[in-house]
């Protein structure tokens, strides 16, 4: 009930704040002034990096400075309640993540898909399992035979329960490999527990333990997605290992529903130049993402659309 | 060994260059006034830095980021010595000891001991850590989450040494920190706890929040009572002597040492940093220190013990970076950002293909202590000149201070009043003679505790006893134990002396 009214009101607020818009804040003249980028996580993650060197290539394009802004708290949801409190005209835009659309699968989210426009995909990449470089487990099926034979003996780190590590790993679950989740909210605790040798695996994207996989101490054992990645041709997929899973990590950008659409189509198109440039090629392949991630305005919100209902089906069986 | 030295000496060459020496002088400006701002953190400091290094060479970040980290841990002590503003968290235990030596007239003595101390303690530190990186970095991967849980006991057990009038009291105040550290979305299950359905506490209270507000705003209150009329400190003019002499620091030299390991070792576990280093000394010195008796009365152990641990922490928490790739604190994350940026892996074969980067990074640390030292030491005498102003108007200065330091946290008006709110309470705390150290301890340390606390029942099936067994958790309880066994052993044998 509350959550319907509110959602109400947050659509009749977008298009209160469409019609006034509408006058002025077209295309022609946008960007009038400095278009905020909120990253709703702290300073030096993914989302943060990817954040400020968009905001460095993009702003020559525009014309405009893009102030980056770090709103941290409540799995995103902090970042995410200020710009929903912006008006509607493409002078705030967010970053937003698979783990904060997460939160949408769950129990009475604080924002739904109708109060976001999805303006760019900017990177989407699998995630693994991973385990130490001298685990006794050489494969995959190694893994899943000992997870197997002592249901709740193994423990997987992850990011925190309810988060998409907490869905795949359910999936899992329901093939029989009953694992322990152990959540560390932080980043170098999760990889401390496997090079210590306090966990046996690893839930993880490739691109934030780059730096374990180049120096060989650690090694990927599956993927999560439909087919393997170029990159790690010796490591099978979740699919053709017949767990139906794959739910990537991405990073997007999302600006208030009820943004003018030219504006958003302004944007999203210097979006696709900034993913065309050189030094983010180079960023993507860093961060071992997919070449093809980048999406623009008019294919991102089927994107965004299709990783909720996914999502939202692991939690369903569960 | 030679060797070691040998490619030390090359690093210092490297940074001699002028376009890295520059970076030093600008990183270590910058992390000083960091550390000055209460709010603006380390962490989001170093994070503001990063995208200006994109363009330079990789020897350059590395030193400005270095730089901004090794002052950072030391501006701070400037504002809580002076005004009673902690710009950091780890400044909190310089309020005891460093903010009462100056209240008793010798603020610029207190400043020279904290210099002093972050030169003896960085130096050695980084002495340790050159010298021994991949022995520590092995030692750092044997943590696990019970030993994190059993290290933020025995810096919570710091409480008894907090207490000074009362233990009782200190364990009231302590308990609500931890209450105050339990509003928001519980961290490993996402519950939502005292948030009474308002947006305002369903994030949580930020432990800066709480910082700001009960020492800045609470002192500024406390003055407001007495119409700020009271001449707080007796001419500072009249006080020369700023540094320390050789005779008062040689009598320290045990404690130096001490301060420093500890530090180091605290700096190299990934859970913890800084803030637990200075903490967990200060209490060491209060429980164990030869004037144990004397510490918050204004002596110079209280200010050694936590500085000295704090700027020794950047060097452990070093180590695990280059030698192992594990970031072990937010700013190491964001010097290991700048590193895989110009594509330098660290980990274990980074002294194989990149020795000399890393070793001008050892060698920035050395000559970025020497330089923040030059530095503090022209800086303390004209800001103790401060304190001859006004008080109100200094008052005036210290609560825009505040405001600029919780809004900058994380960009919500919200907090502006949360931290009002905590002056208040931070006032009346004083007023009711309750002392606000353990309030503000158990706000910082409550959240990190129970995430370890959780964690450790999780992945060990509800074993409690794991904190016991495990060498390094069971080694670390004991001596918790042993601190808040302490003061009632004392007071028995006094007793059974008294009786006799």
């Amino acid at each position: 009930m509350r959550s319907t009214t509110r959602s109400f009101v947050a659509i009749f607020a977008a298009a209160l704040c469409a019609v006034f818009a509408g006058g002025k804040a077209t295309a022609a003249g946008y960007p009038e002034r400095p278009i905020e980028l909120i990253v709703p996580w702290g300073p030096g993650g993914g989302a943060d990096q990817l954040a400020r060197l968009v905001s460095k290539l993009m702003e020559p394009m525009l014309g405009q400075g893009i102030p980056v802004v770090n709103v941290p708290g409540g799995t995103g949801a902090t970042g995410m309640a200020k710009l929903l409190a912006a008006p509607a005209d493409g002078y705030a835009m967010a970053i937003y993540i698979a783990d904060s659309h997460a939160l949408l699968a769950g129990k009475s989210p604080r924002w739904t898909m109708q109060d976001i426009t999805p303006v760019a995909v900017m990177i989407k990449g699998p995630s693994f399992i991973f385990v130490k470089q001298d685990s006794p487990y050489k494969t995959w099926a190694d893994f899943e035979k000992d997870a197997k034979a002592n249901p709740g003996k193994l423990k997987v780190a992850t990011l925190g329960f309810g988060s998409v590590d907490d869905f795949s790993l359910s999936v899992l679950a329901r093939g029989g490999v009953k694992v322990v989740q152990v959540p560390f909210s932080k980043p170098s605790e999760r990889y401390v527990s496997i090079l210590g040798g306090h966990a046996d695996a690893l839930y993880e994207q490739a691109g934030d333990v780059a730096q374990f996989l180049n120096s060989k101490q650690m090694r990927p054992i599956m993927l999560f997605g439909e087919k393997r990645l170029p990159a790690f041709k010796d490591t099978p997929s979740s699919h053709e290992l017949g767990y139906k899973v794959a739910l990537p990590q991405f990073r997007a950008i999302v600006m208030r529903a009820g943004t003018p659409p030219d504006v958003v189509k302004k944007v999203s198109d210097a979006l696709a130049k900034v993913a065309a440039s050189p030094e983010y090629k180079k960023f993507l392949e860093e961060q071992f993402g997919d070449p093809a991630s980048f999406e623009d305005a008019s294919k991102a919100p089927a994107f965004v659309n299709q990783q909720l209902e996914d999502m939202k089906k692991t939690v369903a069986t569960n | 060994m030679s060797q070691i030295l040998l490619q030390l000496g090359q690093g210092f060459l490297d940074c001699l260059t002028p376009i890295n020496l520059i970076m030093l002088v600008v990183g270590i400006v910058i992390g000083l006034l960091i550390g000055v701002l209460p709010g603006l953190t380390l962490v989001m400091g170093v994070a503001l830095a990063l995208p200006f290094t994109y363009k330079m060479d990789v020897t350059a970040s590395i030193v400005l980021l270095s730089a901004m980290y090794v002052s950072g841990t030391y501006g701070g002590a400037f504002t809580a010595i002076l005004f009673r503003i902690p710009g950091e968290p780890i400044d909190v235990p310089m309020l005891w000891d460093g903010y009462t030596m100056g209240r008793k007239g010798q603020p610029a003595k207190a400043l020279g001991w904290t210099l002093v101390a972050a030169l003896g303690g960085g130096l050695l530190s980084a002495t340790i850590m050159v010298m021994l990186t991949q022995p520590l970095a092995h030692f750092a991967l044997r943590f696990s989450t019970p030993e994190y849980f059993a290290v933020l006991m025995f810096g919570l057990s710091s409480v008894v040494a907090l207490g000074r009038g009362s233990l009782g009291n200190a364990l009231i105040s302590l308990a609500v920190g931890l209450l105050i550290a339990t509003v928001g979305t519980d961290e490993t299950y996402g519950a939502s706890r005292f948030t009474f359905d308002t947006r305002i506490l369903a994030d949580g209270i930020e432990f800066l929040v709480v910082m700001v507000g009960a020492y800045g705003v609470g002192e500024v209150l406390a003055r407001l009572e007495t119409g700020f009329a009271t001449k707080p400190i007796q001419k500072v003019g009249q006080t020369r002597t700023e540094l320390p002499s050789w005779r008062e620091m040689s009598a320290l030299k045990g404690m130096f040492l001490r301060s420093s390991v500890l530090g180091n070792i605290i700096g190299l576990i990934p859970g913890a940093g800084a803030t637990i280093a200075s903490f967990v000394s200060y209490g060491m010195e209060a429980q164990f220190g030869k004037r144990r008796k004397e510490m918050g009365t204004g002596v110079a152990e209280g200010i050694v013990a936590p500085q000295a641990a704090a700027t020794a922490s950047v060097g452990g928490a070093l180590v695990p970076l280059l030698a192992l790739g594990i970031p072990g604190s937010g700013a190491t994350a964001i010097i290991l950002g700048a590193f895989m940026l110009h594509g330098i892996q660290p980990g274990p074969q980074v002294m194989a293909t990149s020795a000399h980067t890393v070793y001008a990074v050892f060698a920035s640390i050395y000559l970025g202590l020497a330089l923040m030292c030059v530095i503090g030491y022209f800086a303390i005498r004209p800001l103790v000149k401060i304190l001859d102003m006004p008080e109100a108007i200094v008052s005036a200065y210290v609560l825009t201070l505040c405001f600029i330091g919780a809004l900058s946290i994380r960009n919500n008006v919200i907090d502006l009043w949360l931290m009002i709110g905590f002056g208040v309470v931070g006032y009346a705390f004083e007023r009711l003679k309750f002392p606000v150290a353990p309030l503000v301890l158990g706000v910082i340390l409550g959240p990190l505790a129970e995430a370890s606390f959780m964690n450790t029942m999780i992945s060990f099936g509800n074993d409690w006893t794991v904190f016991f067994t495990r060498p390094i958790a069971g080694t670390v309880m004991v001596f918790t134990f042993a601190m808040l066994a302490l003061p009632f052993l004392q007071q028995w044998r006094a007793r059974r002396v008294a009786a006799a």
